[in-house]
């Protein structure tokens, strides 16, 4: 089964350009999707993201993934140049029936949201013998 | 201490964006060109980077998300602070290595370079740079007559 008909990224560009809540729309992520014949594994980028500012969910055939970073800048510190935002990281994928939702797993380690998303039975690769 | 700013990957592809200033749409393009630019002169990739500063210390803030803290390799010399790491990665079902570079530059004169610490947290990896006695603000008693 192609990744394509079974998992795709999903983009919703409900903010208008040049708006000026640009700054605290959610940037989506970098990630990476690997596919075998049982499951997906789904790796987030999600720097300073901790366990609590993180929400993975599975709903309606779209699987979300919404992160805030728990860090703020200390008293006393100035900022001289920065590139990051504090706008957090969202990421969507539709997956309609291609993975069983309740066998979702998930863990995060130094930033990085690892998912394993089992393929749903139906979805599995069968072998068939001929007679 | 000057560096050329990062576009996280994801605002590259959209037009400039004007962050509340009439010429951030131009800057924006500039700083693109030469991101680009530069970026064929290195094979490491780049991460994003914030600077702050207290009346003690200088610290740069890096996003390094999913390296090992011994992958980590932070230099101070000859006016600059490199930041390098590799992360493993996996391409199909083969292991391979990214590498990550930043330098920026930051004055010998004002920092005390045996002093340097980092510390590596949910991803983000926080230099602390303490200024130097006399690169620290002074208050000076002025007596207007």
């Amino acid at each position: 089964m192609s990744l394509f008909t079974s998992l795709l990224p999903t983009f919703s560009h409900s903010k208008t350009p040049g708006s000026t809540d640009e700054a605290m729309t959610p940037r989506v992520p970098s990630y990476s999707l690997r596919e075998t014949d049982e499951d997906y594994t789904l790796t987030v980028d999600l720097p300073g993201v901790t366990k609590d500012g993180l929400t993975v969910t599975a709903e309606d055939g779209v699987l979300t993934i919404t992160g805030k970073r728990s860090w703020r800048q200390p008293d006393g510190w100035t900022p001289i140049h920065l590139e990051s935002t504090d706008s957090g990281y969202s990421l969507a994928f539709t997956y309609a029936d291609a993975i069983d939702s309740e066998k979702i797993s998930a863990a995060l380690t130094d930033g990085v949201l690892r998912l394993t998303l089992p393929k749903s039975e139906a979805r599995k690769p069968r072998k068939i013998t001929v007679k | 201490m000057n560096l050329i700013r990062y576009t996280h990957p994801s605002l590259r592809r959209h037009a400039p964006v004007a962050f509340g200033n009439p010429w951030g749409g131009l800057e924006n393009e500039i700083d693109r060109l030469f991101t680009v630019a530069l970026g064929d002169f290195s094979a490491d990739r780049r991460f994003a980077v914030d600077i702050y500063e207290d009346k003690d210390n200088t610290y740069v803030r890096a996003e390094l998300p999913g390296v090992d803290r011994e992958a980590i390799n932070v230099e101070h010399a000859d006016n600059r602070l490199t930041i390098r790491a590799t992360r493993k990665t996996m391409q199909g079902d083969t292991e391979g290595t990214l590498s990550f570079s930043r330098t920026l530059s930051v004055p010998d004169n004002l920092v005390q370079a045996d002093k340097i610490t980092a510390a590596y947290d949910n991803g983000m990896l926080t230099v602390t740079l303490p200024k130097r006695e006399e690169a620290k603000p002074r208050k000076v008693e002025v007596k207007v007559n």
